[in-house]
């Protein structure tokens, strides 16, 4: 389970970003308030258009960014307090991630096993599921600068699920990947869930969304606009279809901030 | 968890083929090709003065004094033709066209001074750009004095000793070593350096700017190990590339002497042999240890705060100059290490490095010195610590 309240993260703006930005304020607020629950077995959905804040809510849910106030908690673990243990229990994946190029897929899950100090059978093991799963004996002793998209991808999910994680965290997971290569994200999210895990994924596709997810949250400019589950949003729906209906959120939420 | 980091990033670096190059194979080869080219060079340059045919021009009575002590003197001192001139105009333009190499300009009532007892004047034209021409023309000219001397004292019926009341006879009490440390020992320490400055900065761009810029840092931060762990393991290939640097540039140094045998001077090789001694080396890594910590600590923050590999590259490159320059120090002779000297980084390395060739090594300032750098080194590193834990820094 993934439990954050009343998130707020704060950036200090450099004098040139100020400039930029044609402000005087010496913060600026890139989530502010955010509060919201992710259950067990359930797919939530964080949307947003871009510079909404989803990849800094991600990151502090992630423990790379520590949150200016609120509290986040990861299975059960306090991850502002205890970072290192909260992040025993995630696997972390975004569609930018990049993979040790010089490095085979067997060194690279080994350096991730022995990261998380997984025991060397348990690895031994786990490995193996996976390389039957996504189809990847044949390549895992090649080095992963010579594999394709799809390989690559493969490889970052086994790097992401290597230790079984209970709460698995996707940015963005499927920008910039082609249809075949998205679709082995868009499985893996459902065996996520069919296992019993706890899933949060960033995306602004809203087919995706519609396809996979069973709570959703929107957010813009670092605040909430809805939080509920998939069928409540549909019930509350007042335009024609998904994608129209967040696009009418976010505008009036930015008419009624004007 | 630092050396499960630390064997990774050991392995992902010595798989890159630029560091790779900047690491092992280029420090490996600067001594022997430097040495190689000096000792061709300088061989080559001797060989050929010594047995290139001088043709000497000579303005003045045929047959005087001088052109029959030319011809006299024995072939070992050169081969040489001379050739009569009328005047010293076309003497000056044979010299210039390389027609002739050296001038000699005699008065007509040379040997008439000189049976007079008076003194006779002998004016030396030369090209400077001709280099060892003057130089040949001083060995002559000092072999005929020395023999019209003899000719004269004889003449005089005077003993040469009774003219020369005090004998002044040089002792150079300085060892070959220390001459060798106090000379040349500044180039030592500047190469282990440079190079170790070098083969921090690849590795040290590629691991934490590289990270930044392959999109693989966010995912290290995920994993349960503490940011100052993964700083550690990855610090420590930073360190460890330096060094390997330095370590290769000294196994050039040994592959020159024993191997491709490019020191031909039997004294200097025994004089290299006494310098390269286990306790020297052994002292020397000592030195350098704390200076690669504090290159990596300098260049770490930079390589975090850059956003790309050119970036950290363009101000990492200048800063190249920075650190380095200062071991220049050590090429200047008078410059020695004392308590002010062993307080300025780099340049305490090289001195203490000097001394440490020579035999000549004060302890306290030794101390000073290592001192001074492990303070920088841990500054350095606290920096490095700092920076790398800077949120904003770590992510794109």
């Amino acid at each position: 389970m993934i439990e954050a309240l009343n998130l707020l993260k704060e950036f200090v703006l450099t004098k040139q970003q100020r400039k930029e930005l044609n402000t005087t304020d010496k913060f600026a607020k890139a989530v502010n308030d955010v509060s919201f629950t992710c259950q067990p077995g359930r797919v939530f959905s964080l949307l947003g258009p871009n510079g909404a804040g989803k990849t800094t809510t991600l990151r502090m849910l992630s423990t790379i960014f520590k949150p200016t106030s609120g509290s986040i908690k990861i299975a059960g673990i306090d991850a502002v307090a205890n970072p290192q243990e909260a992040r025993k229990k995630m696997g972390f994946l975004t569609g930018s991630t990049g993979l040790y190029a010089r490095l085979t897929p067997n060194e690279v899950l080994k350096y991730f096993a022995d990261l998380y100090e997984i025991p060397k059978d348990e690895f031994e093991q786990r490995k193996e599921e996976l390389y039957t799963l996504l189809d990847m004996h044949d390549f895992q002793g090649k080095r992963i600068g010579k594999l394709s998209t799809g390989m690559k991808q493969k490889v970052s999910i086994c790097r992401t699920m290597i230790h079984d994680p209970e709460v698995v965290i996707f940015d963005e997971p499927t920008s910039g990947l082609d249809v075949i290569t998205a679709e082995n994200i868009i499985q893996l999210i459902r065996n996520c869930r069919e296992q019993g895990k706890t899933v949060i994924f960033s995306s602004h596709i809203m087919s995706e969304v519609d396809l996979l997810c069973d709570d959703l949250a929107i957010i813009h400019k670092g605040k909430m606009l809805f939080n509920g589950t998939m069928d409540a949003f549909k019930q509350e729906m007042q335009a024609d279809n998904l994608t129209a209906e967040f696009i009418r959120i976010v505008n009036d939420s930015q008419n009624a901030t004007v | 968890m630092i050396f499960t980091i630390f064997k990774k990033e050991l392995k992902d670096t010595l798989r890159d083929r630029r560091t790779l190059i900047m690491m092992l194979v280029i420090p490996t080869l600067v001594f022997p090709i430097i040495l190689n080219v000096f000792v061709g060079v300088s061989s080559s340059f001797t060989e050929e003065a010594a047995k290139k045919k001088v043709n000497i021009g000579f303005v003045g009575a045929p047959d005087n004094y001088v052109t029959q002590k030319l011809h006299e003197l024995p072939k070992t001192a050169g081969e040489r033709e001379i050739i009569m001139y009328d005047d010293t105009a076309s003497l000056f333009k044979d010299i210039r066209s390389d027609a002739i190499q050296i001038g000699l300009y005699t008065p007509a009532d040379f040997d008439r001074r000189m049976t007079n007892k008076e003194p006779a004047p002998v004016t030396v034209y030369f090209n400077a750009t001709d280099l060892g021409m003057k130089d040949r023309a001083e060995v002559y000219l000092e072999a005929i004095q020395e023999q019209a001397k003899v000719e004269r004292y004889q003449l005089m019926e005077l003993d040469e000793a009774e003219l020369s009341p005090i004998e002044v006879q040089y002792q150079n009490i300085a060892s070959g070593k220390e001459v060798i440390g106090k000379l040349a020992g500044g180039i030592l320490p500047y190469i282990f350096i440079a190079f170790g400055f070098l083969g921090c900065m690849y590795p040290a761009i590629d691991l934490f700017t590289g990270e930044k810029e392959r999109g693989t840092i966010e995912t290290l931060l995920t994993t349960p190990v503490r940011r100052w762990q993964i700083l550690f393991g990855k610090m420590g290939v930073v360190v460890l590339s330096g060094l390997l640097a330095s370590t290769c540039a000294l196994l050039g140094l040994f592959l020159s002497i024993e191997v491709f045998d490019l020191v031909k001077n039997p004294e200097l090789l025994d004089i290299i042999h006494e310098i390269l001694s286990p306790t020297f080396i052994l002292m020397m890594y000592g030195l350098l240890f704390p200076l690669t910590v504090f290159f990596a600590g300098t260049m770490i923050p930079i390589a975090v705060y850059a956003k790309s590999f050119k970036e950290a590259q363009s101000i990492i490159t200048p800063l190249n100059i920075v650190m380095v320059l200062p071991a220049m120090v050590g090429f200047f002779p008078g410059i020695e290490l004392d308590a002010v000297t062993a307080a300025m980084p780099v340049v305490n390395i090289v001195l203490a490095t000097k001394e440490l060739i020579a035999g000549t090594l004060d302890f306290s300032l030794l101390l000073i010195s290592f001192g001074v750098m492990i303070a920088l080194a841990v500054l350095a590193v606290t920096v490095s610590y700092k920076r790398f834990d800077k949120e904003t820094n770590v992510i794109m």
